[in-house]
């Protein structure tokens, strides 16, 4: 029963995670169609920078967060004004290739910088746990899962409670209105890439005191990602906080009652399921078709 | 263009072009065959085996990424599949020659595709991606978790080959060089058929597709398939030729990037670019592995080259080539399509083609289309609700309403490009609504749209083409680019006027002439319904005329009609009967006369000053044509 406990509390803590970083990449789709590869290469560039300001400076890793954000914040609307908007028209799948392509270059890039040896940040507390009721809580994970929670609190505000966050909506549910009502629709795009992606690289930083990571990593990250908001319904970001705790359940439970080795296909075999079944996902909606011009 | 009232002649092919072109290939043929003849330094002989393995995949991607525009990242799955069934073969039997497995290698890497066609083929757009990718991973993690039968992370050592050393890599050159002219061969017969431009049509607009006839999980399966069985065999090949595989090499991405890669730079769509572009990428792979470290600067390289090819060479080499050259042959030249609608075209010579319906008018007219208490919602919003009418079989019936009554969600329930909430459809009788598009247009309903949905890149002739009447297995092999099929379209082009413009791209068309190619398109299935939506909106008063013409022509050979219509003087003064929808519901229902004078359809529609007296033609405002 404790044991049961503790699974529960933990996968809830690296749902958190999940959800944080799912986040990131379900906005970027839902304001403008794009679904970016690279999110997971992102993911693990800001456990990198973590790491970096970590062993140099001695900054712990989830404080580091505040400089490790506003990093891949900076990035992410470089490359937006770089690389997606001059091809913002053409076909979805044309994004793909394209992030899938950046996804590489960063890889590349990480293993130039960093090596391409496994890689773990480990400050003082990394070891210790909290005791409770004979439930063990490491605390890294807790602490890095609230901190997840809290950055994603922050986005949601964002999204809810500003200007901005309106104009990023407004710019989602109808580009071509929202440039009629005087938003700047690119501008709100490259704002929301860098959002999405600085979600990507918080999550990094969290993730990199939890698990060790090297620049491969990316694309267990991002298929465990991609699962994540096809099981949310692509662009919902309620779907995608829901769908990441069930996924964070899904995979603790596969792990350490099946065995660790297979915890690595549960991904693929939920993409799978999900789109044979409810391709929408769980709080996607389908479109209508006949509104999509030809 | 004042200056010429008749149409210029289509400008012929630039036939020396095409010869230069094939002249090219041949020669690459031929010393592709004589290399290993002429030289034996194995580098190049191994560099050009692995461009030959990526050639294979990446001509069987050009199917169902080219044509079908289905974006696939796990193509390299089907190498390592392939490798793997010769693999487990050839070690679990080592006194069977390793030969005689490689046609198997190709069944499994088939049945694979069909089975995983049914999950991703369900997907469009970047779910169908994302599929592929999950596939290939999954692949890998079976692998690799499958010690018995797979050797796990350790792989598998296959015999060593035991002929002649001096002509070691012979026998893996020219079986790959067999392969990749099966799979060019292949690949160059799904273009040319009806299949082909099935699958096009799919890329362009799949709902569409459908609704002209084309069976979407039957062609996109096949063309699934046919883009993994040679690739699987190639991939044995591969296997064979390494003698070692192991899940990190056989299913890496990066097989599934370099194949991307390949059909990019040369162009996806083209017959020869996928080739061309094996033979760019691999040996950039080679130089990166041995002489710039590998590794990291591989990633970078791939990684790089696939950025810059989407933003700056999205058609890739050979279209760019291509597009240069007729850049240089047309320039200073007016184009056609600006030039005068054709109006010669008489329904006499397609008799062939529409059955003539002998009718007496004396005899009461059986419901051809049945439409009962239809339902549809989006969300709280009730588009369609309980919607009822009957259009006679031989007539022209008409369908009004004002804006957002449900009209246009309407005819999208009866042809299903959405599928109904509730309600029953029958045409001549036969319950329709439990079935799919393609099924309805095969039992004799067509349809055209308000914004027209031609398929942009695909030529007006193409466009009419693609249209499938029935399905069966033979009619997907036919040729569609020439004989009876392209003659049959010329017929339907000619009548309605667009002849001239036959080999111009959909795209370049006026909304007007896109109207007309619609009209066409949906002849060539010989219907027996056809539903049009808004045929005179938008369009200059002179076509509203001929359009009007066209429709009580086909209707007197036999053609039944339903017109979803603004224009009043038009609808009023050709259809009878006319229903009216309103909210959803059928308002009412009669003849242009009653309709006129019910109180109902006054108030709701019409407007208490409406007088078709005033009936010069269409005031409404110009439908936005994008």
């Amino acid at each position: 029963m404790t044991e049961l406990a503790q699974t529960v509390v933990l996968s809830l803590l690296v749902g958190g995670i999940y959800a944080l970083v799912a986040s990131g990449l379900t906005l970027i789709f839902g304001v403008m169609r794009v679904i970016n590869i690279a999110h997971g290469a992102f993911l693990i560039l800001g456990a990198f920078i973590a790491y970096t300001l970590w062993s140099q400076l001695g900054l712990d890793p989830l404080v580091g967060v505040v400089i490790t954000t506003p990093i891949v914040f900076g990035l992410g609307w470089l490359i937006y004004r770089l690389l997606v908007r001059p091809i913002r028209n053409a076909p979805m799948s044309s994004t793909v290739l394209l992030t899938f392509g950046l996804a590489l270059v960063v890889e590349g890039v990480m293993g130039e910088i960093w090596g391409n040896d496994s890689t773990a940040i480990r400050p003082s507390y990394v070891d210790q746990s909290f005791h409770i009721g004979g439930v063990f809580l490491p605390k890294a994970q807790v602490y890095g899962g609230l901190l997840a929670v809290v950055v994603l609190l922050a986005l949601w505000a964002i999204l809810t409670k500003t200007w901005l966050g309106r104009a990023i909506r407004a710019a989602a549910a109808n580009p071509a209105s929202a440039e009629l009502v005087g938003i700047k629709v690119t501008s709100v795009a490259a704002v929301v890439f860098g959002l999405g992606l600085a979600a990507a690289g918080a999550g990094g930083a969290i993730t990199g005191v939890l698990y060790s990571f090297l620049p491969g990593s990316h694309y267990l990250w991002i298929a465990r990602l991609l699962a994540i908001v096809v099981l949310g319904g692509l662009g919902s970001l309620e779907g995608a906080v829901l769908s990441a705790l069930i996924f964070g359940i899904a995979e603790t439970v596969t792990a350490v009652y099946i065995s660790p080795a297979w915890a690595t296909a549960v991904p693929y075999a939920i993409v799978f399921f999900v789109l044979l079944i409810r391709p929408q996902g769980l709080l996607g909606t389908r479109l209508r078709d006949d509104v999509v011009a030809a | 263009m004042s200056r010429a009232a008749e149409p210029a002649p289509p400008e012929p092919p630039a036939y020396d072009l095409i010869w230069v072109g094939r002249g090219i290939a041949l020669v690459a043929a031929v010393l592709l065959v004589l290399y290993p003849i002429l030289s034996d330094d194995l580098y190049y002989q191994n560099m050009i085996i692995f461009s030959l393995v990526f050639a294979i995949a990446a001509s069987g991607l050009s199917i169902i990424t080219g044509l079908a525009g289905y974006v696939s990242l796990g193509q390299g799955a089907f190498i390592g599949l392939g490798g793997y069934t010769v693999g487990v073969l050839a070690t679990r039997h080592p006194d069977t020659n390793v030969w005689l497995w490689m046609p198997l290698a190709g069944v499994t890497a088939g049945l694979v595709a069909l089975i995983l066609g049914f999950v991703a083929l369900r997907a469009r757009g970047p779910s169908f991606v994302i599929i592929t990718v999950a596939f290939l991973f999954l692949v890998q993690v079976i692998a690799i978790n499958l010690p018995s039968l797979t050797g796990g992370t350790a792989g598998l050592s296959l015999p060593i080959p035991t002929w002649d050393p001096d002509i070691a890599n012979w026998p893996f050159y020219y079986t790959l060089v067999g392969i990749l002219a099966l799979q060019l061969l292949l690949t160059w017969w799904i273009r040319r058929t009806k299949l082909g431009t099935g699958l096009v049509a799919i890329r362009e607009d799949e709902t569409k597709a459908a609704t002209i006839g084309i069976n979407l999980p039957v062609e996109k399966m096949i063309a699934f398939v046919a883009s993994s069985v040679l690739v699987g065999v190639a991939g044995g090949v591969y296997g064979y030729y390494l003698t070692f595989i192991d899940p990190r090499g056989m299913f890496n991405i990066l097989l599934s990037v370099e194949t991307m890669l390949a059909l990019l730079v040369g162009g996806k769509a083209t017959l020869w670019g996928p080739v061309l572009g094996a033979f760019i990428v691999e040996p950039l792979n080679e130089i990166a592995n041995n002489d710039l470290g590998g590794g990291n600067t591989k990633l970078l390289i791939f990684g790089g080259l696939l950025v810059l090819i989407v933003l700056f060479l999205p058609q890739g080499v050979l279209p760019a080539i291509e597009s240069l050259l007729s850049w240089s042959r047309t320039r200073g030249k007016a184009g056609l399509v600006g030039a005068r609608i054709g109006t010669a075209g008489s329904l006499a010579s397609l008799t062939g083609r529409l059955s003539l319906v002998e009718r007496d008018p004396a005899v009461e007219r059986p419901p051809l289309l049945e439409v009962t208490d239809l339902r549809k919602a989006f969300g709280g919003l009730k588009a369609v609700d309980g919607a009822s009418l009957v259009v006679p079989e031989g007539s022209i019936t008409g369908l009004i309403g004002p804006n957002g009554s449900g009209k246009t969600t309407l005819f999208n329930l009866i042809d299903r490009t959405i599928h109904a909430d509730g309600g029953e459809i029958r045409l001549a009788g036969e319950r329709i609504d439990g079935l799919s598009s393609w099924a309805r247009a095969h039992r004799g309903l067509g349809r055209t749209y308000q914004i027209t949905r031609l398929f942009r890149e695909m030529t007006v002739l193409e466009n009419v083409v693609a249209a499938q009447r029935s399905f069966s297995w033979g009619q997907l092999g036919r040729i569609a680019v020439s004989g009876p099929e392209a003659r049959a379209a010329e017929e339907l082009l000619e009548y309605v006027g667009m002849r001239a413009f036959r080999d111009q791209k959909a795209s370049a068309l006026s909304y007007g002439q896109q109207k007309l190619v619609e009209l066409a398109q949906v002849l060539m299935l010989d219907p027996r319904l056809i539903l049009l939506d808004e045929p005179a909106g938008g369009i200059n008063p002179v076509l509203i005329g001929r359009m009007s013409e066209m429709i009580r022509e086909l209707n007197s050979y036999g053609k039944t009609f339903l017109i979803v219509e603004h224009n009043m003087p038009f609808v009023l003064g050709l259809c009878d009967p006319v229903h009216v929808l309103g909210r959803g519901r059928t308002m009412a229902s009669g003849t242009p006369a009653e309709i006129q004078q019910d109180p109902a359809v006054v108030d709701a529609y019409l407007g208490d000053d409406f007088v078709l007296e005033a009936a010069d033609v269409a005031d409404e405002p110009q439908e936005a044509t994008k």
